[in-house]
């Protein structure tokens, strides 16, 4: 059954999986940092930043991402604006996920409650501060099993990015059925690929989402602090 | 507006709080008319009276939680609202000096109880090692050293609210506010809560309490404000208020909490 000479192919596939990886990180990023900014502005109490973050959310929670893709691409360029195909295909990623992630983001937020914004305020804590330190830390851990589950979605969507010749791991497996005409085994191995990318990422993700449920210290400066503490909270009556 | 000054006329001990005819309304409901109230130094102040009578607006308006429509409230000699306006220098200052504690106690979840307690004084500047000596020894003061690290939701209603008191304290604030601090609490968690009070009162902090614990107020508060729609009906010394009402709405009242316990 296996007759692509995947050794000669390897290179190939290892440059196609960093290009995804590439992709999923930039996509990623760009679109947890814009749908935070859509949440917020969703969240304020001014409807000149609520409406147009409404709108831009219901916009492109609608459209499918494979025309997003070939309106950053083909569309932009056709109107002077030329993107490289890595550009483009970040762009869409981030402008259609971010869209998505605002929604997940805004209902964390305002799931945080509302005595907790009071409580942090009464002890003379500023609002950024108090956005910061009480209401941004346990949003996150609202926020964290959808946002989980968009991340793997958005790395196994970069493989559309094959529609642009993104040169990403899909990219690559179309090339190489192109010159064996071997498509079975090709696409069964390229989608081993995707499952050997996403299954530990998502386990990682649901074991990174219950330490941090269980409180466990990840930073190593809280680390440092919560030992201190104990240290301290050990010792017999010392006097304040 | 007469005024009744909460203590003895002949002591100069200086105003701590000190509120003039303060209003305040929601959706056109009247719920504060016209206030005032004056809480000097070490006094332990007991605000009574029926749910939606106004006394946790009040005692919310000390620290700007609630802004007044109109009157004047000062704390610690400074002006903080008047003219309808907040004229404090600094909001975050005024809440420094004023703690609170509430009746859902609000601790952060996602921090340890001695992290509750240290994350007001880092954001004011005061150093890590610094901030957490003191936490550990607030955290002492209320009993619950053994349970620093605990998270919130490990820990029973008094324990929260006895981390949350430590909390309020982490600034060293001139007053302490407690709005209905023991009204979730089971009695045995209540005892503990109450037993923490009073060693704050034995230590001479100034504290405004929202209460339905009449006989905690009894003991241990010096004067005792009766609120009932928007307006206090009646203050002085517990054994007068709650003794001898000269009011009928306070008589009414008195008679309905004894009935119900």
């Amino acid at each position: 059954m296996f007759e692509v000479p995947w050794s000669d192919y390897a290179p190939s596939l290892i440059d196609g999986l960093q290009r995804t990886i590439w992709y999923t990180v930039g996509g990623f990023v760009g679109a947890a940092i814009l749908g935070l900014v859509l949440a917020l502005l969703r969240l304020s109490p001014l409807r000149v930043l609520r409406l147009p973050a409404a709108i831009y959310t219901e916009l492109f929670k609608n459209v499918p991402l494979l025309a997003i893709i070939f309106l950053t691409y083909f569309g932009l360029a056709s109107a002077g604006v030329r993107l490289d195909v890595f550009q483009a295909g970040v762009l869409s990623l981030i402008v259609f996920y971010a869209a998505y992630l605002s929604e997940i983001f805004r209902s964390a937020i305002s799931g945080v409650h509302s005595g907790q914004q009071e409580a942090s305020e009464a002890l003379g804590i500023s609002r950024i501060a108090t956005f910061g330190h009480v209401i941004f830390p346990q949003a996150l851990r609202l926020a964290l099993p959808g946002t989980n589950t968009m991340l793997v979605d958005l790395l196994k969507s970069t493989s559309l990015l094959v529609t642009i010749s993104a040169a990403e791991l899909m990219s690559e497996g179309r090339i190489i059925t192109s010159e064996t005409f071997r498509a079975l085994e090709v696409y069964l191995v390229i989608a081993a690929i995707y499952f050997a990318l996403c299954y530990p990422l998502s386990q990682l993700l649901l074991l990174l989402e219950r330490k941090i449920r269980a409180g466990v210290p990840l930073s190593p400066r809280r680390r440092r602090r919560l030992r201190i503490a104990r240290e301290l909270l050990a010792q017999k009556e010392v006097l304040a | 507006m007469t005024e009744i000054v909460a203590s003895e006329p002949t002591t100069t001990v200086e105003a701590v709080v000190r509120i003039d005819g303060l209003s305040k309304s929601f959706d056109g409901r009247l719920v504060l008319d016209s206030v005032g109230l004056t809480v000097r130094r070490g006094q332990i102040v007991a605000i009574i009276g029926q749910s939606g009578g106004g006394k946790t607006t009040l005692l919310r308006c000390v620290n700007l939680l609630e802004r007044p429509d109109g009157g004047t409230i000062e704390v610690a000699g400074e002006p903080v609202f008047a003219a309808g306006k907040v004229v404090c220098r600094s909001l975050a200052r005024l809440r420094q000096s004023v703690g609170m504690v509430f009746q859902r106690f609000n601790l952060f979840p996602h921090l340890t109880a001695v992290e509750n307690v240290m994350l007001a004084q880092q954001r004011a500047g005061v150093g890590e090692s610094e901030a957490l000596e003191r936490s550990v020894a607030l955290l002492r003061r209320v009993g619950l050293a053994h349970r620093g690290l605990a998270y919130p939701e490990q820990m029973s209603g008094g324990e929260q609210q006895r981390v949350a008191i430590a909390r309020a304290l982490a600034l060293k604030p001139t007053v302490l506010l407690f709005d209905e601090p023991t009204s979730s609490l089971d009695p045995e968690s209540t005892g503990e809560v109450l037993k923490v009070m009073r060693e704050l009162a034995d230590d001479g902090m100034t504290m405004i309490l929202v209460t339905h614990e009449l006989t905690f107020a009894r003991d241990v508060a010096d004067w005792v404000v009766f609120v009932d729609g928007g307006h206090i009906i009646e203050q002085g010394v517990p054994a007068e208020v709650l003794g001898r009402p000269r009011e009928l709405r306070t008589k009414a009242f008195l008679t309905t909490y004894a009935a119900g316990g």
